[in-house]
């Protein structure tokens, strides 16, 4: 098919029709899913309309009436819609920098474990706060960082008096917000990286033994370049989950102290939309930060293929 | 290469919408509504109605079912399996569905529209219940061609608050009318409140001033260290009791002198309290946790003690903490006495449930049981449907006196104390309350644990109606209201920022701060909007 490029369209066309009817079996498998997809996928686009209209919980989408730009020009002078935009950035760059490293750390480590039973009792500890969900998690975290909580106490032990509720600290929840997200996932982020090292030929790292090469060196030099179409997957998809913050977190976590700090976009069109009933407007901030994402996506992609001898993932 | 970069351009398209999707809400399927002004498509009766018989009585329909959205997730579904929805099956010859969710639900059902025959939602100033116009059915056309007898048991002033355009559309429970507050069976619920221990301890201190606060606070620091001196309702649910309740202790106006709308939480009063309580908190008598404390770690503490007093915002609600913590500690039971009072002489203004009421009830205009619908209305409001609800079944449950007042028989005694399952899902007593109104509770004294007797007693005197402020905000969607909450996520931070603050310069600026802010969101356009809502409302209550 590439080379009918330098052809006329109709020949193009006819050859493509030739080739659709070649391997029309194959062809006709893909069809349910391209079927699913307009249903699901490109039919609610219609919903997005939303963001240009009026809408009301009791109008019907097609009698909401029209009102152009308007939702977007009140989103530029929202304060709290820029303060959320802020945080969400701030709080998924922390969270991408080390969320990003630290499972990659954490499955080489474990897989040079050498001692089986050990390697499954740190795996399983590591997994385990995934399974529980921001509610419990949420409450647990409340209660430690609370005036008489855990840490206070630890921190009290260790000599440094202290009362504070942290979590009513806005300049700290930041950090508390990032860093129960990586105690939660980092370990289950292991799981791909896990996986792909068990591919890796054994081989590889006998021969560079007999090279005499050290074992950080073969971490360097094969471990790593062989994960390496995986961990720019994983890269892209982090990044273009910039935007994407954790709305169960920030509900549980969120007060009214801690809010200058705490709200993200997520968070904000929840409490816009469907607390405060203001549809198109939350619709409209919906459909800013998903352009906003998939502009990301295409930038990382390309950085990455540049990277990555323009073999893109995508 | 061309289609190379083409595909790519397709597939890139083709995630960029994709994504954008997963944010946006579900379409419409059903057709556009169609006013609902025009009623002349209801069916005719099935029965011969009348004045003064209701309407169930005569109508011998089949069995009907019914579907009833409840918008609040708590609500029990359970229907028929009861005592009390068995009895309801039975008189009206009717089942009920019970759909319950919330707002994300409610909105599916309007999107699809798709409507349950009956819908409850819980706010009266939303768009659902403000257009009710185009989804429910006027309840007086209702009542004139299926059951009159309904205007024998609905209230007319909650009927009249209820009109949108000269006709009512839902009805709520709960509601007081200027009526009610005057009838004394209507019981306040705020109190400030202190453990009789303490009391006892501390000597003689002056809690109704700031400055005797501060150092009452002080005093019992210094004999119970290990208690919190001063509490209050958490924050899960809004600006806990540190708002309005306070504000209605100390007697803040609702309105200004010419019915304007007055900022009463810029009250020189108020702010003068919350510097009080600023200094309370700096002095570690109140402590950070109070702010982060979920509902439940707020009902745990108040039932086992842990704070000296209290500011109790609806002691009704938290009753079974109050009183387990009373009967676990007789001798140390909270109880009310004056505190937190104003410094300019006003007499406290506690309020109660208005006459917005809480759960608001509408029949569908898409319903093919309309007759059914209002007769559920009629039956529920009415002497038997109430005393129903409320107490059981006379005579197996509860008997009367000649003065109407309610007594527990011996059998319902012994299985509210001893089996609170079968009291709460067998008989279900004061459980069903979607048409509940705490004129009946009040014929019961048990209605109330004992535990908030003395604090209902201490405030009855203070119960006034705020009406008129009822509702008032922009509607939603609009600029002010949009701006309106801004200000409000704004004063929650400042309110809580205010008593956190270091020192009383941090205060001042703090507060300054909130006043610009409010200045920049345009306070001055949302007041216009609340001042002529409040003149609507006057004139509904026929104030004007």
């Amino acid at each position: 098919m590439e080379k009918a490029n330098k052809r006329s369209t109709g020949v193009r066309i006819k050859d493509w029709c030739r080739a659709w009817a070649r391997q029309w079996q194959l062809q006709t498998m893909v069809l349910p899913g391209i079927i699913a997809m307009i249903i699901f996928n490109f039919i609610p686009i219609y919903g997005l309309s939303l963001a240009f209209r009026s809408y009301t919980v009791t109008s019907t989408m097609a009698s909401a009436p029209w009102v152009g730009l308007e939702n977007f020009k009140i989103i530029i002078n929202d304060k709290y819609f820029w303060e959320s935009v802020q945080n969400t950035i701030g709080i998924s760059a922390i969270k991408l920098t080390i969320e990003f490293f630290l499972p990659i750390i954490i499955a080489i480590m474990i897989f040079e474990l050498k001692w089986t039973p050990f390697k499954k009792v740190v795996q399983t500890i590591t997994y385990l706060p995934h399974f529980l969900s921001w509610i419990i998690l949420g409450g647990m975290l409340i209660t430690w960082l609370s005036s008489n909580g855990m840490l206070n106490q630890l921190l009290n032990l260790i000599g440094i008096a202290t009362k504070d509720n942290h979590i009513l600290n806005a300049n700290s929840y930041w950090g508390i917000a990032s860093l129960s997200d990586v105690w939660k996932e980092a370990g289950w982020g292991t799981i791909l990286y896990l996986a792909t090292m068990s591919k890796i030929d054994p081989t590889y790292y006998e021969a560079a033994e007999m090279d005499g090469a050290s074992k950080l060196r073969q971490i360097w030099s094969i471990t790593i370049p062989e994960m390496s179409s995986i961990i720019s997957l994983n890269l892209i998809l982090s990044v273009s989950g910039l935007f994407n913050s954790n709305l169960d977190q920030t509900l549980v976590l969120m007060n009214s102290q801690n809010q200058p700090k705490a709200e993200v976009i997520n968070s904000y069109v929840y409490r816009v939309g469907l607390t405060q009933g203001d549809f198109s407007y939350a619709t409209a901030v919906g459909l800013g930060v998903s352009i906003i994402s998939v502009v990301l996506l295409i930038i990382t992609n390309t950085v990455t293929k540049k990277l990555n001898d323009n073999k893109s993932v995508l | 290469m061309k289609q190379h970069k083409s595909l790519k351009i397709f597939t890139t398209a083709l995630v960029a919408l994709s994504s954008a999707v997963i944010l946006t809400a579900c379409g419409n399927g059903g057709s556009s509504d169609k006013s609902s002004s025009d009623n002349s498509n209801l069916p005719k009766a099935s029965y011969k109605i009348s004045k003064s018989t209701p309407a169930w009585k005569s109508d011998k329909s089949k069995m009907t079912t019914l579907t009833w959205y409840v918008n609040a997730d708590w609500w029990n579904k359970d229907f028929g399996k009861d005592e009390i929805t068995k009895q309801i099956k039975k008189d009206l010859n009717v089942n009920i569905k019970f759909v319950t969710g919330d707002d994300t639900k409610l909105n599916t059902y309007f999107a699809s529209g798709n409507m349950p025959d009956l819908v409850t939602i819980g706010d009266p100033n939303s768009k659902v219940a403000r257009t009710a116009k185009d989804w429910a059915y006027p309840l007086q056309d209702l009542a004139n061609k299926y059951d009159p007898y309904f205007y024998k048991v609905a209230s007319k002033d909650t009927l009249n608050w209820y009109k949108i355009d000269g006709k009512s559309y839902g009805y709520p429970n709960y509601s007081n009318t200027a009526a009610d507050y005057k009838s004394g069976k209507i019981l306040p619920r705020d109190a400030f409140i202190i453990r009789k221990d303490v009391l006892d301890a501390i000597g003689d201190q002056d809690f109704t001033t700031p400055e005797g606060f501060v150092k009452g606070m002080a005093a019992i620091k210094e004999k119970f260290p290990k208690l919190t001196p001063f509490g209050f309702n958490d924050f899960s649910g809004g600006n806990s009791s540190l708002e309005n309740v306070v504000q209605d202790m100390l007697g803040v106006p609702i309105t200004t002198k010419d019915n304007k709308y007055y900022d009463r939480d810029l009250d020189s009063d108020y702010i003068k309290w919350l510097d009080a309580f600023r200094q309370v908190h700096a002095a570690g008598n109140i402590t950070d946790d109070s702010f982060t404390d979920d509902a439940d770690t707020f009902n745990e503490k108040v039932s086992s003690g842990k704070y000296a007093t209290m500011m109790m915002g609806s002691d009704v609600n938290h009753g079974t903490n109050l009183q387990d913590f009373a009967s676990k500690n007789p001798k140390s039971a909270y109880i009310a006495i004056n505190g937190i009072q104003s410094t300019k002489g006003r007499k406290p203004t506690l309020s109660q449930a208005g006459i917005s009421g809480w759960l608001i009830n509408y029949v569908s205009n898409k319903t093919k049981h309309p007759a059914k619908a209002i007769q559920v209305f009629e039956y529920l409001l009415s002497d038997k449907g109430q005393m129903l609800t409320n107490f059981g079944q006379k005579g197996q449950m509860y008997t009367q006196d000649a003065d109407g007042m309610v007594k527990w028989t011996k059998f319902a005694k012994n299985i509210q104390d001893n089996d609170t399952t079968a009291w709460q899902k067998k008989y279900r007593i004061g459980e069903f309350i979607l048409f509940g109104h705490d004129r009946y509770k009040a014929l019961n004294k048990d209605s109330y644990v004992k535990a908030v007797w003395q604090m209902q007693e201490w405030g009855a005197k203070y119960l006034k109606p705020q009406f008129q402020i009822e509702n008032i905000s922009p509607n939603a969607g609009t600029q002010e209201a949009r701006a309106l909450g801004a200000i409000q996520t704004n004063w929650r931070t400042t309110m809580v920022s205010l008593i956190r603050a270091k020192d009383k310069a941090t205060f001042e600026a703090t507060l300054k701060k909130y006043k610009q802010f409010q200045k920049d969101n345009s306070i001055s356009a949302i007041n216009k909007v609340r001042d002529s809502n409040i003149k609507a409302n006057m004139k509904k209550l026929g104030m004007d």
